[in-house]
């Protein structure tokens, strides 16, 4: 111990202020950096100042552009019922009879017309008119992967030459014989004892991860999600009163292009491109009691049950409206196929006729989806845990409604006053697998929710929120 | 102690000449705790060069309350650690061999001269360098050292013992004859 110490001490006083003279050419490289770093600063400060303005500039611009939007269309949803007051008496049906066990609900002097407005448009005329617009919708994300799939092939060859400059490193032997032709290294190998030699080979192995761990900023990645849609709405009771429920369309499918950006070891930022779908379907499955009274005469009638969607119809030029939980429908004319029952005298009654026929109304929404995400790795190994939050800014780019019946489904109209531009905040965990070292696979729940109502209508608040599992895989470099 | 307030103000300032002064004043002595760190004089330059830039671009946070070469010096080793973590990795290796003890006079190392004593350290594993260097040079205790590279206080005392053994058995190879004829002439 005491022989330790001296050792010790020896090595103290002779290296303690060990001083040499450094190469000349070094205080000219310490002078350039620190006028390098000062720069630096500088151009970050810009960069930060011109992203922050970029970003408030890009907010003032949504927001102004919301405000312009919401000023053409801001007018609530009038339920006209002069429609009603215009039909003619002349085929009046009394229904005192009928209406004896509903006091409560109708009045007793409502009367309701026997007209049926039918359309006598042939079924097969109907079958043609049938657009495939939905099959065409779907397709769309399918050939995003195919364009995503593609690019995952380009990025396999570097990755190829990656695997074989690993392969290379791995080779002891292959290494050892070259460092046998130097006679300088042989002599060192000579004097080294086998644990030296497995040090130094484990540390150029961990260099060598290094370097490739160390190198990778960027990630790149392709997403694919069914997106499970859960509806939250609220209405004016005006607005209530005449529409028709709605169930959120079971699943769609979303998914996309991301882009991430490592700052340090564990925070990131991530951007990208995302497409998502999203709809609903309103039609005769819920049941309203309004129209119960009436249902059981049209039942009678025409050995059917539906009559809960109540419609507004332009009597001159045939429009036809319907308000459903999303804001309303508006057709441009009445649909080929439906049957409805008009002449309505029930003067509470805003709609001018109800749906009579087995008829849904399917609307579809389609979302560019731009986001800024936040990620913060919790778990930094084989199989990472990240937690990630941010917003996005969303652009609608389809807004059709479909009719299904009988004879299949068919465009028919769109959903009025729905916001071109939407924001949304996101919450998800993503969990991340690597395949090797620059591919990952990554699952992902996020929830998705939407900050403004997608809906301009000021009777209308419609904010739903997606449930997705988004899977795919990223590429760094 | 002298004053160097003024010319840190300068240095502060972007004075090219006062950075030169302030280097000039250092260079010397922070080079020689570069290369105790690297494994050659390539990377001591690396690291000495890293470190003063290091140097110039905090020298504002720098208090003047402890001694300016103090300061300078935590950061060069800093650097040099950093560069060890980021580039060597410390990689436990530990108990592979059994190194036969080797014992010759304290008197012999003290005729080695210090440039010799350099290579040797130099020539030592990263980690084995790294704890001999904080131990025994710097002054640091096993507790501050295994803190300072995230190994145990049981680590950090087995890393020392290695070094020793290593730079004994480096002496006895590199000094043998000086060694004999230290045994003969005793």
């Amino acid at each position: 111990m005491r022989k330790d110490k001296n050792l010790d001490e020896l090595f103290r006083d002779k290296l303690l202020n060990y001083e040499q003279e450094p190469p000349a050419y070094l205080l000219e490289n310490v002078l350039a950096g620190v006028s390098g770093a000062r720069r630096n600063r500088k151009i970050v400060f810009w960069r930060i100042a011109g992203v922050a303005a970029a970003l408030l500039l890009a907010f003032v611009a949504g927001w102004q552009f919301n405000i312009w939007n919401g000023q053409d269309i801001k007018q609530p949803v009038s339920v006209s019922q002069q429609i009603a007051t215009e039909v003619s008496p002349d085929v009046k049906t009394q229904l005192e009879n009928a209406m004896s066990d509903n006091h409560q609900q109708v009045p007793a002097n409502t009367q309701l017309a026997e007209l049926v407005t039918e359309s006598k448009v042939a079924k097969s005329n109907s079958i043609s008119t049938i657009k495939t617009s939905k099959s065409e919708t779907i397709i769309s994300p399918v050939e995003k992967l195919t364009v995503a799939a593609s690019t995952e092939s380009n990025l396999l060859k570097p990755l190829k030459s990656l695997f074989g400059l690993i392969r290379q490193k791995n080779e002891p032997v292959a290494n050892l014989r070259q460092a046998q032709k130097s006679k300088k290294m042989m002599i060192d190998i000579n004097e080294k004892t086998i644990d030296q030699q497995i040090m130094e080979q484990n540390q150029q192995l961990m260099l060598t991860e290094n370097q490739v761990k160390g190198k990778a900023k960027w990630s790149v990645g392709a997403q694919v999600s069914p997106e499970y849609n859960v509806s939250r709405s609220s209405h004016s009771q005006v607005y209530a009163s005449n529409m028709v429920s709605a169930s959120a369309n079971p699943v769609d499918l979303g998914g996309g292009i991301s882009v991430e950006y490592k700052k340090g070891k564990r925070w990131s930022l991530q951007s990208g491109v995302y497409y998502s779908g999203m709809g609903q379907s309103s039609g005769n499955s819920s049941y309203s009691n309004r129209y119960a009274n009436a249902s059981a005469d049209y039942a009678s009638n025409l050995g059917k049950e539906y009559f809960n969607a109540p419609v507004n119809v332009d009597a001159i030029t045939s429009k036809m409206m319907l308000n459903s939980t999303a804001g309303v429908i508006q057709f441009s004319s009445v649909p080929v196929g439906l049957v409805l029952g008009t002449n309505l005298e029930d003067k509470t009654l805003a709609a001018s006729a109800v749906v009579i026929s087995d008829t849904r109304f399917i609307q579809n929404f389609e979302y560019i989806e731009i986001p800024l995400y936040v990620r913060y790795t919790l778990l930094d190994s084989k199989f990472d845990v990240e937690m990630m939050g941010g917003f996005s800014s969303n652009l609608l780019v389809g807004n059709e409604t479909y009719m299904e019946n009988g004879v299949g489904r068919s465009l028919v109209g769109s959903t009025k006053d729905m916001e071109t531009m939407n924001y949304s905040g996101t919450l998800g965990i993503g969990l991340k697998y690597g395949l090797s070292k620059r591919i990952y696979l990554n699952v992902e729940p996020r929830v998705k929710y939407y900050l403004n109502s997608l809906n301009s209508n000021s009777s209308v608040t419609y904010k739903p929120y997606t449930i997705g599992v988004f899977t795919g895989l990223s590429y760094e470099f | 102690m002298e004053d160097f307030k003024p010319i840190i103000s300068d240095c502060i300032d972007g004075s090219r000449k006062a950075q030169s002064m302030l280097y000039h004043q250092f260079a010397p002595k922070m080079f020689g705790v570069c290369l105790r760190y690297a494994k050659d004089a390539t990377e001591a330059e690396d690291n000495m060069q890293e470190g003063f830039i290091k140097v110039f671009t905090n020298l504002k946070n720098f208090r003047h309350d402890g001694s300016l070469e103090g300061w300078i010096r935590r950061i060069m080793i800093n650097v040099s650690l950093e560069k060890i973590r980021k580039q060597h990795l410390l990689y436990p290796v530990e108990d592979v061999a059994i190194y036969d003890s080797v014992n010759f006079s304290d008197d012999v190392i003290a005729k080695i001269a210090a440039d010799d004593l350099m290579k040797l350290i130099q020539q030592l594993p990263p980690r084995y360098r790294l704890v001999f260097n904080l131990y025994v040079i710097e002054g640091m205790s096993h507790q501050e050292i295994a803190k300072e590279m995230s190994i145990t206080q049981g680590t950090s005392k087995s890393n020392l013992a290695r070094a020793r053994e290593i730079l004994k058995k480096k002496v006895h190879e590199n000094f043998g004859e000086m060694i004999a004829q230290n045994n003969y002439t005793a």
